[in-house]
Order: structure tokens, then sequence, then C-alpha cells
């Protein structure tokens, strides 16, 4: 008890040492803690955008359909089916899909197109579509009347005509592109939003037409209100073509899709397949996304199914993405591996000084009689109280950070924006909330002081008492 | 000497006639033969209907069908209601399909040849490059087999090296007396089976023995089977080449 009560007299003796000590562990925590939590949660949000925006957590699908994805691989929805899974307490809403290729064609034109067949009042549970509606587009029309004004400086008439042709879904990025500030964006943007607006329309169950891809739109030279033409193959070999109006043009962040993607109505897209009532997948959003609450829901599911159906969980559905991040997450790991040697050797470098100025301090001590075994069970205990007064603080510090992060996340704004944007990712790096890694992290940084502990107690000793006075 | 030289003659031109006496044909004859019978004639128009077996559905589907020797076909969709009205022109090797829902015609393109025609097993190839039997082939008979009741010769066809087309060896059984195709097998280039092609309920149709309703089986796919009957046919009637134009694919009835 003696031993303790002398650390701590010792720790306080010195109180600017201490406190630099101290600060080397705070600041290690505090990084190791911060780095984590961007990077769990920037996976963790890539991971849900994915899935939410698309396959969601758990769909249902005939059986074969995810190994041979052809339309006659389809099951019949029924709405009992439907309403047992509704009944689910974890179940939310159900989004019925029917997906297939086609030929797209226009005029000369033709190209393969990914043809969805959606619900649009039901399909917002998962991917929101009408947000992606192009609201503006520098076509000719407009730089024509962009030019014409005379208010409009001509830095952004030559921006706006370096973009020409080129679809917004919001007014920021067009901001953005046209190197206009967020102060000058009162003045200038209202008049170019008016000349740029781009009207679109909407579909719906029972009405013919058709969103496409502002990329695909451009390559077969379509407009609103022209006529896509679609030939393919419908179910049990019966030919599917049906033409349908364009009502609207959708900008998809991923440049391979926006190149092929035709939403159309469920129930014309089922006709158009010959397929009346069939769907590809059935897909779920969920309330809970817990592993073991999915695992929970699927085990519920699964019995009320006909023979034909499966269910298929995202893990399954999402395996190139799985796989992709867990290789990213190496490459974290590495990382944060690099940190720790960093903050390591600034905790170590910190408890060498200190060593090193107390040698005289140690010299005398022994020379007095205190045992060096005692001295270096004083010497632990100090480190021990520096080291928790670090890692409380760091986590502290970092805890408040990180809970304020995560209803705020960095969102990044200008030309790194569109760097992320055109990755097809949200701008922005989200925290994770505070989880098992927090644990993880605060071992390792003990391990660290445990470690660079060692140095003073060798020195210790090891000390010859003659040379440690003469220090 | 002169008498010598006579038998010799004599002994020679007998074993030239010999192969030519009915009981005793060459087996290229015996293809010749049988492949007059179905592409003999100048012209036909037929009604067929066309069911293709899946493990679990079924589908039959009818068209009429003019064709005018080798190089020209015309095929009109007449049932079922979704198809009607779909028509495939051929002219030489290239195929074109025009489809009324849609009101566009389209070139069938390359990419499409491997694919069935109208989901059948039937290769959009089959229908166009049809080569031919007699010329692509060397020709043996390997024997005499009954099927169906008729005694055929069994022939093994093997593919002269410089043909283009694409099996490699078949072996076709030929109806002795009416030198009709009863049954073929078609393997490819490694000798493996690909399809067997059935004729059978063999019947007469404006004066001409033929099988009514041919079956292909693939050998790969289990529970696969298109079957086509022959309803009507009509031959030597004669057709324009104009009516095997793109402009009459939209009006055709």
């Amino acid at each position: 008890m003696d031993n303790v009560k002398i650390a701590w007299r010792n720790l306080w003796r010195n109180r600017r040492r201490t406190m630099i000590t101290a600060a080397s562990v705070l600041f290690a925590v505090f990084f190791a803690l911060l780095f984590r939590s961007l990077q769990l949660g920037s996976y963790n949000k890539m991971f849900r955008d994915a899935i939410e925006s698309y396959t969601g957590y758990v769909q249902v699908q005939q059986r074969d359909f995810w190994e041979e994805k052809i339309v006659d691989n389809t099951f019949a929805y029924d709405e009992d089916v439907n309403r047992e899974i509704m009944a689910d307490a974890n179940v939310v809403a159900t989004v019925p899909r029917f997906e297939s290729f086609a030929l797209a064609s226009s005029g000369p034109m033709t190209k393969g197109v990914l043809v969805m067949g959606i619900d649009p009042d039901r399909e917002a549970y998962l991917s929101n579509i009408p947000d992606r509606l192009v609201q503006y587009r520098l076509s000719s029309g407009a730089l024509e009347e962009i030019k014409k004004d005379p208010h409009l400086p001509d830095k952004i008439k030559e921006l706006a005509l370096l973009h020409e042709g080129y679809s917004y879904t919001s007014s920021s990025r067009l901001q953005l592109d046209l190197g206009i500030g967020d102060k000058e964006a009162a003045t200038w943007m209202p008049s170019i939003e008016r000349y740029t607006r781009f009207e679109n329309g909407f579909i719906e169950m029972g009405e013919p037409g058709v969103w496409v891809g502002d990329r695909l739109s451009e390559y077969l030279g379509l407009n609103i209100g022209d006529t896509l033409v679609l030939i393919g193959q419908g179910y049990h070999a019966t030919t599917a073509a049906g033409k349908y109006p364009i009502r609207g043009i959708v900008k998809l962040p991923l440049p391979d899709l926006d190149n092929k993607i035709v939403y159309l109505p469920l129930d014309i897209c089922q006709q158009l397949y010959n397929a009346p009532g069939n769907l590809t997948s059935l897909a779920l959003h969920i309330a809970s996304n817990e592993d073991k609450v999915i695992q929970a829901t699927v085990d519920r599911i699964e019995p009320f199914l006909p023979e034909d159906q499966r269910v298929l969980e995202w893990r399954e559905m999402n395996e190139l993405l799985v796989s992709q991040l867990e290789a990213d997450n190496y490459s974290g790991m590495i990382m944060i591996g690099i940190l720790y040697l960093v903050i390591a050797f600034g905790v170590f470098g910190t408890v060498l000084m200190l060593t090193a100025e107390r040698r005289r301090e140690f010299g005398v001590l022994v020379a007095i009689g205190m045992q060096k075994r005692k001295l270096a069970s004083v010497m632990t205990m100090e480190m021990f109280f520096i080291g928790l007064l670090g890692i409380l603080g760091g986590s502290v510090i970092a805890i408040l950070i990180i809970l304020y992060g995560v209803d705020h996340p960095i969102v990044f704004k200008g030309e790194m924006a569109k760097m992320y944007e055109d990755f097809g990712m949200e701008a922005v790096m989200a925290f994770q909330g505070i989880d098992f890694y927090f644990i993880w992290q605060m071992i390792i940084v003990s391990l660290m002081v445990i470690l660079s502990m060692i140095y003073p107690l060798r020195k210790i000793f090891g000390m010859k008492v003659v040379n440690a006075l003469r220090a | 000497m002169r008498n010598c030289l006579k038998i010799v003659l004599i002994l020679f031109l007998a074993g030239m006639a010999f192969p030519l006496t009915a009981q005793d044909l060459t087996a290229t004859e015996i293809i010749r033969r049988a492949d007059e019978r179905f592409n003999g004639e100048k012209t036909s128009i037929s009604i067929m209907s066309m069911t293709i077996v899946r493990p679990t559905w079924e589908r039959t589907f009818s068209f009429k069908n003019w064709t005018s020797g080798r190089d020209y076909a015309l095929t009109l969709i007449t049932a079922p209601a979704r198809d009607k009205g779909q028509s495939f022109l051929k002219r030489k090797n290239e195929m074109w399909s025009w489809n009324p829902t849609i009101s566009r015609l389209i070139k069938l393109p390359p990419s499409m040849m491997s694919q069935g025609w109208m989901g059948s097993d039937y290769t959009n190839d089959d229908i166009l490059r049809e080569s031919s039997v007699v010329n692509d082939y060397l020709h043996e008979v390997s024997g005499e087999e009954e099927i169906e009741g008729r005694t055929c010769y069994r022939i093994r066809m093997v593919a002269k090296e410089e043909a283009a087309v694409i099996w490699g060896h078949q072996i076709r059984w030929i109806d002795k007396t009416d030198f009709l195709f009863m049954k073929s097998e078609l393997y490819d280039e490694d000798g493996y089976l690909v399809r067997t092609e059935l004729g059978k309920e063999i019947r007469e149709m404006d004066g001409r023995l033929i099988p009514t309703r041919i079956e292909l089986i693939p050998a790969e796919e289990e529970g696969y089977l298109t079957i086509l009957n022959i309803l009507e046919i009509e031959f030597n009637t004669p057709i324009n080449e104009g009516f095997f134009s793109q402009q009459n694919m939209k009006r055709v009835r």
C-alpha cells in the first residue's frame, strides 16, 4: 500500500512530466479509436448503401433464379404468402421486382439493356428512384438561354459550355460544375436553374412508360416523349417485344448501370415478358439488420414459402462486395498497424525521456537503502496510473467526438465530393458507433504501455549506483 | 487375242454397271435420293405446328411456310394470338424477322445464329445454313437396321475436310424402299452426340410420301424435345421470287 502512495505522490511531484507522458498515451488511444471508427463506419456505410439501395437484406426468389437468371425461373406472386411475410415483426415492407435483359432500340441504334419492372410506390422502401431523376440539364437550349443572359458572368458561361449535355440530379452539383461559390449562389443559381430545369414524368402501374438511364438515353439519342423499343425472350420461350414512351430520365451513380438501365412499371414488364403475376424477386425491407435478427427472420419466413421458392440473405447476394470490403479491411488494418507503430514509439519516447531524467533520483534512492524491487514496483504503479489516465482521457474525448459524429458525419464538398460521386458513393465519411472495437483499441494501447515499461524496469535492475549518482 | 480383249472389256463394263443396279446402291446415291425427296421440289407451301417440350413446361405454336429452292423461305406465325403476325424471311445467307407489335424489321445478327428459333431446339443457323448432305460428306453404308418396322440403310457420313459444316459426322437411317430419313444422329467434331432427329408418321401428302412428324432431341439436355408437325403441304405451286421480300413480310397472311 505504501508503494501506491509513493507512486501517487511521485506522479504529482513533477506534474508536467506526468502530463506529457499521459498525453502521449491519450493521443495514442484517441487516434486509434477515431481512425478505426471512421474506417469501420465507412465500410458499414458503403455496405448499407449498396444493400439497402438495391438488393435489400433479404429476398425471396424462385429456387433456381440465383444460379440461372432467366425469365423461366420466376415465381408467382401470392398475396396470401405476402401477407404472411408482412406479418413478421421484423418485416417493414416487401418490394416486388421483375428483372430481365432485352435489346433496346431506337432508330438505327441497338443496345443490350437491363430491364427492371418495379412497383414505384413499394420500390421507394429500398431504392428511391425518383431521387435519381434528372433535375437539370445543360442542353443546347439551356446553353442558348445562358449565353443570352446579360447578367451572368463570362466565367459561368464558359464553364457551362464546357459541360454541355451534362445532367444533374441536384442543383448543388450543377453549382459546383459551374464554379459558383456558395455566396454567389443566391445571385446566379435561380436563373440558371430556370434555364436548365428538366421536366420528368412518373411511371405508374398499368401505364406503359419507361424511365431510362441518362447515359443510355444519350447513346440511343432518346429524350422524354420518344419511343423506346424493347425486344427479348419472354416466359417459356415466347417473344417479348414492346414499345414504350419515355417518361423520365434517371441518373444513377454507377456508370455501369446508368449505361443500361430501363425501369418499367411492374405489371407492364410482366406483360412484356408474358409472365403476368410473376416476379424474379421479392425484396424485404426489414427493421433490424443485425445478423442474428436477420437469421431469425429468415428462419421464420422460410416455412411459409411454397416449395419452389427460397430466401436469400445479403451475404449470398453481395458476394463480390463482401470480399471487396474484406480485402479493403485488410489494407485498412495495415494502415492502422502503421499508426500503432507510430504511436507506440511516441509513448516509448516519453518513457525513455522520463527514465533518463530520473536516473540520478533512482541512484540516490538505491544508495540510501531502497530496494531495487520496491523501486521497480513503485515505477510500475506510476506507469499504471499514467496509462489509466491517458486511456481514460483519450477514450472520453474520442467518445464525445464519435457520439457527435455518428449523427453528424463528415460531408465532403467541392472536388472531393465529385470524386466520391464518380465512384458511385455518397461524399460522406461516417463514424462507427461505440462497439467492440473500442475494447480492442484500449487493449492494444495498454500493451504498448506495458511494453515501454520494460525499459525503465531494466534500467532500474541493471543500474550501477555509482554511475547513476554521477548522472 | 482379240477375244481376250473383248472379254476384258465386257468384264470391265460389267464391273462398272454393277453398282448401279437397284439392289446395291452406293451410299452417296442413297443419300442423294433421300435428300431429293425432301429438298428436290421447286417450291412448297406448308402449314406446320411446332411443340417445344421442356422439363417443366411445353408450348405449341403454328406457322405457315413458303419455300423456293434452298435459298428462299418465308415463315409466318399464325398462333397463338400473342405471337401472331411475326414473320421470318430467309434470302440466301441472310435472315430477317418482322415483329408487328413493335413494327420493327430486324436482321438477325451473327451473334444470334446459335440461338434457338422461337425458343425451340432448332437454331437459326440450322434454318439458314443447311449444308448439302450429298456434297459436303463422304458416305459409307455401315449396315442395315429396322426402325419403326421399316428396313433401313445405316449410313455413316463423315464431313469432308474442306466443307464448312458444323457436324463432325452423322449417322443416318434411310428407308430402303421409299428413301426416307427415318433417324439421324448428329455428332460434333469431337465425336460427341449433339442431337437425334426422328422422322415419324409417314404419310402421303400432295402425292409424296414424307414423315409428317419430326422430333428433335438434344443429347445434352434431359427432357428437352422439339416436335415439328407438318399439317398440310403443297409442292410446286409457282411462287415468284419477289414474294420473298421484306415488304411482303409485313403483308403476308
